[in-house]
């Protein structure tokens, strides 16, 4: 039954009107602060606060052209590559098997997640102590099984992987939620099915499970590599950015450019390259993971 | 029509409501603070402040040095500037060269002679909140860094007395390191290696030649020679990295190193930490001559604090001499007043009175380059210049030039 023409824009007035709040909330929290940084980035100095200049794109040409942004860039890839890889792999094993008839499984569900309502300050704290070369409880086990002990945040070497190892450990129970949710979701029948066509589980896992997961590893896999893309919390709690700028990714390297070196026409550019990136990296995710999705 | 009379009556008498309540609504005093500096002489200058101010309440914000910058950039680009704010050295000239500072000249010339401005102060403690004859800041602590010694390890090697000079230092070191335990815990913050360039009469910038002078061989040596006690005497360990400047405070306290180079900052927590541990002060170390680096916080009031006039009232109590003693003598912080420095009770106390005297040789790092502009540039720099030559064990002149002539080009780059 088609509606006349003004009930429908009646309809939507009010749909419009009920709207409004979110809409409001978006354009003065996310959309006017991106413009502002847009602006701000065409002025060299202080725009916002203090004594700026029209800069025009230098500040992006300076941006380009910088070999510590290339490297922190460089390094923000690795980091939220080896970020999600390490994730999703493991909580899509862990959910799998959690969603199996397992002993005790909702409490070690509740375990695996627990990391992830932590702040992330206390996190930082409790592997800092924990990873503290000479008081750490981590180099002291490796004392007493006599092997050698490890300056796990103060080698150049090992400080990113160990930064990746803490975040892995915090997100990796939130992946594993929203996979078991998605696993709950596939039809029974289907692994019925190939058990009866004589599947095995590791078969019926690789062509049941896995392709019909696809959907919720992709919002996965943006969700995480986004987030990795962004992250300050880490390196600035947990090594400033050392040693030697092992971990000085691009989120930290714009937040001290903004405030530390109050150089936020540059900041902002450097912000808004990250924003361009993400969206590309984001844009080429669903381009190449989507072929893998099935609905 | 009834219910838009009530209406408009309600709105009326509410709107009356308001603007009574707002003529004897209270004012808030914004004061961003650091974290460690929350000292009870300074609760107590507050609550005094706000029984003297009917009506006004002091809203002390303490957070950490990098969490206080933070907050205040975002602050002052939203227009809601803080009324006064302490900063850790080096904020005042760079924030008041941006036009972000109210000059106090005008409160100088009304209360100066009261108080004692400037001429109470350390000569140098005025200088470094001065830009072209405008005061911006007034200081409120005014530290150095001395040696800090285990007294007990240093016995236990054979050592009576502390060393005076780099080759002692390095005997001494060695002698101390035991499996578990450091002869010296150095810092992973740069500005901690700045003594050492500046015995070795070294400098992190030259002004006369408006270059970083971190590259020049007495610099490279200095650097070079903490390296070495970390990777060829194994006397030192690598500094835990971070974002703070504790870990060798905490592996002092904990009797896992047996000196470290700190300031009265970490009095209070080395005597809380571990009141049985027999330590004490020593001078600064001598090579080429005898320095170390200057700190200490500095008060300044924003160009848009709402309440200048009652911030400056409050920064009047917070450096008073009283307050000073009262700040000073439990926490073990040096303070910049000549009278501070003369009272005897200050002289008396075993700890104040050697950090007081690291006073008359210490060097602040910022104070030339802060004017640049570019002090935080450099500044970071040199951090990552240090951290290569620590961490990756590489030789330090090398490192020292190759980021002197980024450091350059930053400065160059206007």
């Amino acid at each position: 039954m088609r509606l006349p023409n003004s009930r429908k824009a009646r309809e939507a007035g009010f749909a419009y009107i009920v709207l409004l709040p979110a809409i409001a909330y978006f354009l003065v929290y996310f959309f006017y602060p991106i413009v502002v940084e847009l602006w701000a980035s065409f002025f060299r100095g202080q725009p916002l606060i203090g004594q700026s200049e029209f800069a025009g794109f230098d500040n992006y040409r300076q941006a380009l052209m910088d070999s510590r942004v290339r490297a922190a860039f460089g390094r923000t890839v690795v980091f939220a590559t080896l970020g999600t890889v390490f994730t999703l792999v493991p909580a899509l094993c862990l959910a799998a098997i959690l969603s199996g008839p397992i002993k005790a499984a909702t409490t070690i569900r509740a375990i695996i997640f627990f990391p992830y309502i932590i702040s992330f300050v206390i996190v930082a704290l409790m592997w800092k102590s924990l990873l503290d070369p000479y008081t750490g409880i981590l180099n002291a086990l490796l004392s007493y099984l006599d092997l050698p002990t490890q300056n796990w945040l103060s080698t150049p070497s090992t400080a990113l992987p160990t930064i990746v190892a803490i975040t892995v450990w915090k997100d990796i129970g939130y992946a594993m939620l929203i996979y078991i949710a998605a696993i709950q979701g596939i039809p029974k029948d289907l692994y019925e099915a190939a058990e009866v066509d004589g599947a095995s589980p590791a078969q019926r896992f690789r062509r049941i499970t896995i392709p019909l997961l696809m959907p919720t590893t992709l919002f996965l896999a943006v969700i995480s590599t986004i987030g990795h893309l962004q992250d300050l919390s880490a390196p600035y709690l947990l090594t400033g950015g050392g040693p030697a700028e092992a971990t000085r990714l691009y989120a930290l390297h714009v937040y001290e450019a903004a405030f530390l070196e109050l150089n936020i026409g540059y900041a902002s550019a450097l912000s808004f390259l990250m924003f361009v990136a993400i969206l590309v990296i984001t844009f080429l995710q669903f381009r190449f993971l989507n072929r893998e999705v099935v609905y | 029509m009834k219910l838009a009379n009530r209406l408009s009556r309600c709105i009326a008498v509410a709107l009356c409501l308001y603007g009574v309540g707002g003529a004897a609504r209270a004012e808030t005093l914004k004061v961003y603070w650091n974290a460690g500096h929350a000292y009870q002489a300074y609760a107590d200058v507050i609550k005094k402040f706000e029984a003297d101010h009917p009506g006004w309440t002091v809203e002390w914000g303490r957070f950490q040095w990098p969490d206080l910058r933070t907050k205040l950039v975002a602050d002052l680009s939203v227009g809601n500037a803080p009324d006064l704010v302490a900063e850790p050295g080096g904020w005042v000239p760079e924030f008041g060269l941006q036009g972000m500072i109210t000059p106090l000249n005008d409160f100088v010339a009304k209360d100066g002679k009261e108080m004692g401005y400037p001429q109470d102060w350390q000569d140098f403690s005025v200088e470094r909140n001065t830009i072209d004859g405008k005061y911006y800041g007034i200081q409120l602590h005014l530290t150095c860094a001395a040696l800090v010694y285990n007294v007990d390890m240093l016995k236990e090697a054979g050592f009576d007395k502390p060393p005076a000079n780099w080759q002692e230092f390095r005997e001494v070191a060695i002698a101390t390191s035991k499996r578990g335990r450091f002869g010296f815990a150095p810092n992973q913050v740069a500005t901690y290696y700045t003594p050492w360039i500046y015995q070795n009469g070294g400098a992190l910038y030259d002004a006369a030649v408006k270059k970083v002078a971190f590259d020049s061989p007495q610099s490279a040596q200095a650097i070079q020679f903490v390296a070495d006690l970390i990777h060829k005497d194994k006397a030192a360990p690598l500094p835990v990295a971070g974002a703070d400047y504790e870990g060798p405070q905490k592996l002092f306290t904990a009797g896992r190193a047996a000196m470290i180079l700190t300031g009265p900052w970490d009095v209070s927590p080395i005597k809380t930490g571990n009141p049985k541990l027999n330590w004490d002060v020593a001078p600064s170390l001598t090579e080429k001559q005898q320095a170390t680096m200057a700190g200490g916080v500095s008060l300044f009031i924003p160009k848009t604090a709402k309440h200048p006039a009652e911030a400056w009232d409050l920064l009047k109590r917070f450096v008073a001499l009283d307050t000073e003693l009262a700040a000073s003598l439990p926490n073990g912080m040096t303070m910049p007043r000549k009278s501070w420095a003369a009272d005897p009770k200050v002289k008396a106390d075993p700890v104040l009175g050697k950090f007081s005297q690291c006073l008359p040789y210490a060097v602040d790092s910022a104070a030339k380059l802060a004017l640049t502009g570019k002090n935080a540039v450099v500044q970071d720099l040199f951090k990552t210049a240090v951290q290569d030559i620590l961490y990756n064990d590489r030789p330090a002149q090398e490192v020292l030039s190759d980021y002197a002539a980024r450091a350059n080009a930053a400065l160059a780059n206007k």
